[in-house]
């Protein structure tokens, strides 16, 4: 289809009153779900999925990527009212923001934090658009060598970024690999390590694998310390007052600090397993060192606000650069979004882009829209989301739980499903008591059937392994997978020589 | 960030948590490690293919030995921990599971829910669900308790409502009824 047919279809199924309406409401539930502190936008991007299985594919991407990018202005608005950041990509905003909040100023907080993100997401779509079709041009002339050193790569990244320990990331990363063999053999449909057992003829599906891990798991973390519980007041009282376009003006001239940190969260959010939650640390960071007054960050400079929320929104848009490129998601919430289209029936992979180009011509435009409806949203409501984050988590949690059942019944309709969930959350809750990070198992899931399917048609092609080794970009991919490696290693043992001194 | 909050709260009280944490680790992986061997030697009478050099078996094989070298890995490791940390100290296995009481009593609800969803179907195991560990979680009397009921109530039934008619999405209805 050419481009301009291709974008007038997406165009035409975009700007329909339903795809409307529900990314209204995607964006209003992404930003609320955000702004409770224990509600993550991983999570409520999981549990918009079985809401989007009856809409037409277009229409559920769009509504998940409304969440998801509603959800990177809401973390904002505890992070700048309570100084908890209510999403883990809210913590470098809570050193600016919060102080400025309490000197009064907490209007000038949020919609400086709004208009940051708003810039950042559509640096971040610019980017995208730019950046994923040559690169999925490249990526379809990739053999099954080439994609399964890829898949390897990611692997060790993710595993190298993560935790603590590298040994427990890749041991993580192989556990996850491990799981998706488990069902049928993805080229000879032999049943393996199914044991007759009702529960795991299908395989573990990763969706609820995704949820058990990223729900579950961290919901049941949330209700640990009692004390806790009670709290819930908010600290700043203040004018809540917007001068919502002086404050676009001081965004705007600070187009340096804007553009470096949207940039930043970009390219981190391009990298498979880091997102949200490290951009916005590099991006503050970077920030102050950029900056000729470093001493004041912390104070409550609209500088420290601006570096945080861009570079946490602007991930949205570098995570979907390897999803709609290689078929490889850069994040748990690209995740979602990938295993959404695949129960649409859409195959993902380099592919994407010249099979359904209304698709991702769609996603880009939604990316946009949703922009916009973000800001349009909190500036017209921002003065009632103090009682939001006031929501103890006693309710939270119970619902929350509650929600993710039916994220794992909707899918297949199988109580079996609810049954692997339970267990997957109890495990994975353990595992993250004993440090080992889930991020990696989760990516070793998805990625697993995808590396296996590689791995022996590059065998079937020919026998050669050492063909892995050869061939130049596969070789390159290897390389950088044992450099990932190798630096991790490093730098924790600089970390551990610190630590001792 | 949770975890990081968590541990800058109550610095001391877990003192021996090193220890416990390697005495875990090395216990798991040598559990894990010796499940994968067994499922190695098992996945050696998957079948072979006419068509390809590697057959079913060959890929979880692969992953499997990775896996058990690194399971070693990591219980060497654990050891060198464990030696090093202060002997004298109790491992406080019983305390780390009461600090953590509300977090297993909430994933045992979980769980109680899952297995009596199918029987009395989901609007009611949710609405019991949704009561019990708001309960739990400190809900007990008052004002608490009554927002925890119009809770249970709204969820509960309201999802149900919500998926069954307006997403035509069939949750479990119940077979006891």
């Amino acid at each position: 289809m050419p481009m301009t047919d291709a974008l007038l279809s997406s165009v035409e199924q975009l700007f329909s009153l339903a795809t409307l309406a529900s990314m209204m409401i995607g964006v209003m539930a992404g930003v609320v779900a955000a702004a409770i502190p224990g509600f993550t936008i991983t999570m409520a991007i999981v549990l918009t999925l079985p809401v989007t299985f009856t809409m037409p594919p277009l229409q559920g991407v769009a509504t998940m990527l409304a969440v998801y990018v509603g959800g990177g202005s809401g973390g904002l608005i505890s992070a700048a009212l309570l100084g908890i950041p209510g999403t883990p990509s809210a913590v470098a905003t809570t050193f600016d923001a919060y102080p400025m909040a309490r000197k009064g100023e907490p209007g000038r907080a949020l919609a400086l934090g709004i208009w940051a993100s708003f810039f950042g997401a559509l640096v971040s779509a610019v980017v995208l658009i730019v950046a994923a079709p040559p690169l999925a041009m490249i990526a379809v002339k990739l053999g099954p060598w080439e994609y399964f050193s890829l898949i390897l790569f990611a692997v060790t990244v993710v595993a190298s970024l993560v935790g603590k320990s590298i040994l427990k990331g890749l041991m993580m990363s192989l556990l996850g690999l491990f799981i998706a063999t488990v069902g049928q053999d993805p080229m000879m449909g032999v049943p393996r390590f199914t044991f007759g057992v009702d529960v795991l003829a299908a395989g573990v599906p990763f969706l609820v694998v995704l949820i058990g891990i990223f729900a579950v798991s961290q919901l049941a973390s949330e209700v640990e310390n009692p004390a806790a519980l009670q709290r819930g007041e908010s600290l700043v009282r203040g004018d809540m007052h917007f001068r919502p376009f002086t404050v676009m003006r001081e965004v705007l001239s600070r187009p340096g600090n804007l553009l470096r940190s949207s940039l930043l969260g970009v390219v981190i959010g391009a990298v498979p397993g880091a997102g949200g939650s490290i951009a916005n640390l590099i991006a503050y960071d970077q920030a102050k060192r950029a900056s000729k007054t470093p001493e004041r960050f912390g104070t409550g400079i609209a500088d420290g606000v601006v570096a945080s929320e861009s570079g946490n929104s602007a991930t949205a848009g570098g995570g979907l650069i390897p999803m709609i490129a290689l078929g490889i998601p850069g994040s748990a919430v690209d995740a979602v979004l990938m295993a959404a289209l695949m129960v649409q029936g859409v195959s993902v992979g380099p592919r994407l882009i010249m099979d359904s180009a209304d698709l991702v011509y769609g996603m880009f435009l939604a990316m946009f829209l949703a922009a916009g409806m973000v800001l349009a949203f909190c500036l017209i409501s921002m003065r009632w989301f103090l009682r939001i984050t006031e929501i103890p988590k006693s309710i939270i949690v119970p619902v929350v739980l509650v929600c993710c059942a039916v994220g794992a019944l909707a899918l297949n309709n199988r109580i079996t499903d609810l049954y692997l969930l339970v267990g997957v959350g109890l495990v994975g809750y353990l595992l993250a008591k004993l440090d080992y990070p889930l991020a990696p198992l989760v990516l070793g899931v998805i990625l697993g059937p995808i590396a296996e399917t590689n791995l022996r048609r590059a065998l079937m092609a020919d026998e050669n392994w050492t063909l892995f080794f050869t061939r130049p970009i596969s070789a390159a991919l290897l390389l950088l997978a044992v450099l990932s490696v190798a630096f991790t290693v490093r730098r924790l043992l600089q970390q551990r020589a610190i630590a001792r001194t | 960030m949770s975890e990081t909050t968590d541990m800058a709260s109550r610095p001391g009280r877990e003192a021996s948590s090193e220890r416990g944490k390697a005495l875990a680790n090395l216990i798991f992986n040598a559990a894990l490690a010796a499940l994968f061997v067994g499922l190695f030697a098992q996945a050696g009478d998957l079948p072979s293919s006419m068509w390809e050099p590697l057959g079913a078996g060959s890929f979880p094989r692969l992953i499997l030995g990775a896996l058990v070298i690194f399971n070693l890995a990591i219980m060497v490791q654990s050891a060198l921990a464990l030696r090093q940390a202060d002997p004298a100290t109790r491992v406080g296995a019983g305390r780390w599971f009461v600090q953590r009481r509300l977090a297993f009593a909430t994933l045992a609800a979980f769980c109680v829910y899952a297995l009596l969803m199918p029987w009395i179907g989901f609007a009611l195991a949710s609405l019991l669900f949704l009561l019990a560990v708001q309960v739990i979680l400190g809900a007990r009397r008052g004002r608490r308790l009554l927002i925890a009921c119009l809770v249970a109530a709204v969820f509960g039934l309201g999802l149900y409502a919500l998926f069954s008619h307006v997403f035509l999405i069939s949750l479990p209805a119940g077979r006891l009824w």
